[in-house]
């Protein structure tokens, strides 16, 4: 029971995170490669605050800022590139946000990680408070479903699929592309920034391990197999694909086989993808188009 | 090369340095023990097919679709290409096994013989490579198909041969690459992505489409990565490219040899 419990507060998390890439790659078009860069920085700003003392609450408000702003920073020089380069550009500060949290041990205590990480005070340690964890992310995620639905239907989130469809249509219609790009990633950089940080208060240990290009996957599945540009989507598609990740550890697989585990489980994820661009590249759920 | 020609960045193609070094590593132990120099041999020709098959498999059906349908291909196709790797050879550092030797000393720089081999070898790679493009048939009908697609299948350029002649020289030599950097240095499964992003940081510096740009570009890097050593803590060596690929995209875009034309 706990354990189910356990699944559903990170399919959760990862909802949030998915939802956050979506409003860029789904809804704006942008391929960011590197987001799980602002996943990483909201984990650790919001885990350095804690553990110097100050309440939860406001590591995870300062956690968004923080993503929320190095998203600006990046977004301002990195969206003057078209198409590809912002993809490579995105992968490259990926990379050097891991680096980072690596060399930095004054800061982030390198390849060490940060251990003991509290929660919140009110949900309490442990098992006990496993319940209420998962009421705290049912109702972040919520609130951030509301949040981007709201976001995505206003003219604002029709602005973003136009600039998506065609940027010189979006000029033309008098829309500043670069600026409703820049907003679209600020705001994914500050939702992926809460994701890390609750990400962070829920498993109470992070290290530069815990954000690698294998998380840049995860979450890229999520949002493509649950379907780009909806906002269902991505909550199914992490639900789906942690659902499938802790179930392959139910399989009685032989002791010595345990070192193929983990590179099949990459190559399954790597197929999925591939598989799915080719037969259905619209992803489980079709965005519906007028 | 790839990029030069359809537009596109393969995210997969540095899973191709990865496969050629890893190729050759499996011809150099049992049951083959072939030497390094032979055993480099199949493992080019298993990394053209690898390429081929990317291209018949995954970009062939995708070329007419959308952009961020082929870039999401890529990647999966990567991160597909890298577990198998994984799963195959472990992660763990390999070499080649080769005693270090000791360096020859050149003007106070301490160079051994096998990064004097590696050196002679991509230059004479690089001079095929220029070759090819330059003066031949084939090097011509590829650079018509990069200009315009449509303008050069009016010509009668078959776009599917010259396809396949694309991806045959670029996977070959990306395992060229392969092989000559594990000699120096070692594999591991994470080798082809940051190999790829230093070559894209090469070829940016030197101008996309422009091989001797790109050789240029390639040197600058290499000595800036390595001099940094000195400067800042090693860790961060791989940092200068990356920094470099941001700082480049952002500043100019066309390479510092863009205005002068180049080859292409």
């Amino acid at each position: 029971m706990d354990y189910l419990l356990h699944i559903f507060i990170v399919s959760l998390i990862y909802a949030i995170f998915a939802m956050s890439l979506n409003l860029e790659l789904g809804f704006t078009g942008l391929y960011n490669f590197g987001h799980v860069a602002f996943f990483g920085i909201g984990a650790y700003t919001s885990a350095l605050l804690s553990l110097a003392g100050h309440p939860v609450t406001l590591g995870m408000v300062c956690s968004m800022i923080v993503s929320g702003g190095m998203g600006a920073l990046l977004a301002i020089p990195a969206l003057r590139l078209t198409g590809d380069y912002f993809g490579i550009a995105t992968l490259s500060f990926g990379e050097i946000t891991r680096l980072f949290f690596l060399n930095e041990r004054w800061l982030t205590k390198g390849p060490m990680g940060l251990p003991g990480i509290p929660r919140p005070t009110w949900i309490g340690e442990g098992v006990a408070g496993l319940p209420w964890f998962l009421i705290f992310c049912m109702l972040l995620t919520l609130v951030v479903f509301i949040l981007t639905r709201h976001l995505t239907r206003s003219p604002f989130g029709r602005a973003l699929k136009v600039v998506r469809e065609d940027e010189y249509v979006a000029q033309a219609l008098g829309k500043n592309a670069l600026s409703f790009k820049i907003r679209a990633v600020t705001v994914g950089s500050i939702l992926a920034g809460l994701a890390g940080s609750l990400w962070a208060h829920y498993i109470s240990y992070i290290s530069p391990a815990d954000f690698t290009l294998t998380e840049t996957i995860l979450v890229l599945l999520c949002v493509v197999l649950g379907g780009r540009g909806t906002n269902w989507g991505p909550i199914l598609g992490a639900f789906v694909i942690i659902f499938f990740q802790e179930i392959i550890r139910f399989l009685p697989i032989p002791a010595d086989f345990d070192r193929f585990v983990a590179p099949i489980q990459g190559m399954v994820y790597g197929a999925v993808l591939i598989i799915l661009m080719l037969k259905r590249p619209e992803g489980l759920l079709q965005e519906y188009k007028e | 090369m790839v990029y030069g020609v359809f537009r596109f960045i393969n995210f997969a193609h540095g899973e191709l340095i990865a496969w050629g070094a890893y190729l050759a590593l499996f011809f150099t132990r049992s049951p083959f023990y072939l030497p390094i120099y032979f055993a480099a041999l199949p493992a080019l020709l298993i990394t053209a097919l690898i390429g081929l098959a990317q291209d018949r498999f995954v970009f062939e059906p995708l070329r007419h679709g959308n952009r961020i349908t082929l870039l999401i291909a890529s990647i999966g196709l990567s991160y597909f290409l890298r577990n198998a790797i994984r799963l195959i050879w472990g992660s763990d550092l390999q070499t080649y096994g080769f005693m270090p030797t000791r360096g020859i000393d050149l003007a106070g720089l301490s160079i051994t013989s096998a990064q004097i081999t590696m050196m002679v070898a991509a230059i004479l790679f690089l001079g095929i490579l220029y070759i090819i493009l330059a003066h031949t048939m084939l090097g011509k009908s590829l650079r018509a198909v990069a200009d315009n697609m449509t303008l050069a299948q009016i010509m009668g350029i078959t776009i599917k041969k010259v396809s396949l002649a694309v991806w045959v020289l670029a996977s070959f030599f990306s395992a060229v690459g392969g092989v000559l950097l594990a000699v120096d240095t070692n594999l591991e499964p994470m080798m082809g992505l940051t190999n790829l992003l230093k070559a894209f940081a090469a070829v940016l510096l030197g101008g996309a489409g422009n091989v001797w740009g790109a050789l240029l570009g390639g040197l600058i890097i290499g000595v800036a990565e390595n001099l940094s050593v000195a400067f800042i803590s090693p860790g961060y060596k791989d940092f200068i490219s990356f920094a470099l690929i941001i700082l480049m995209l952002l500043f100019r875009p066309k390479g510092i040899f863009g205005i002068l034309g180049g080859v292409r």
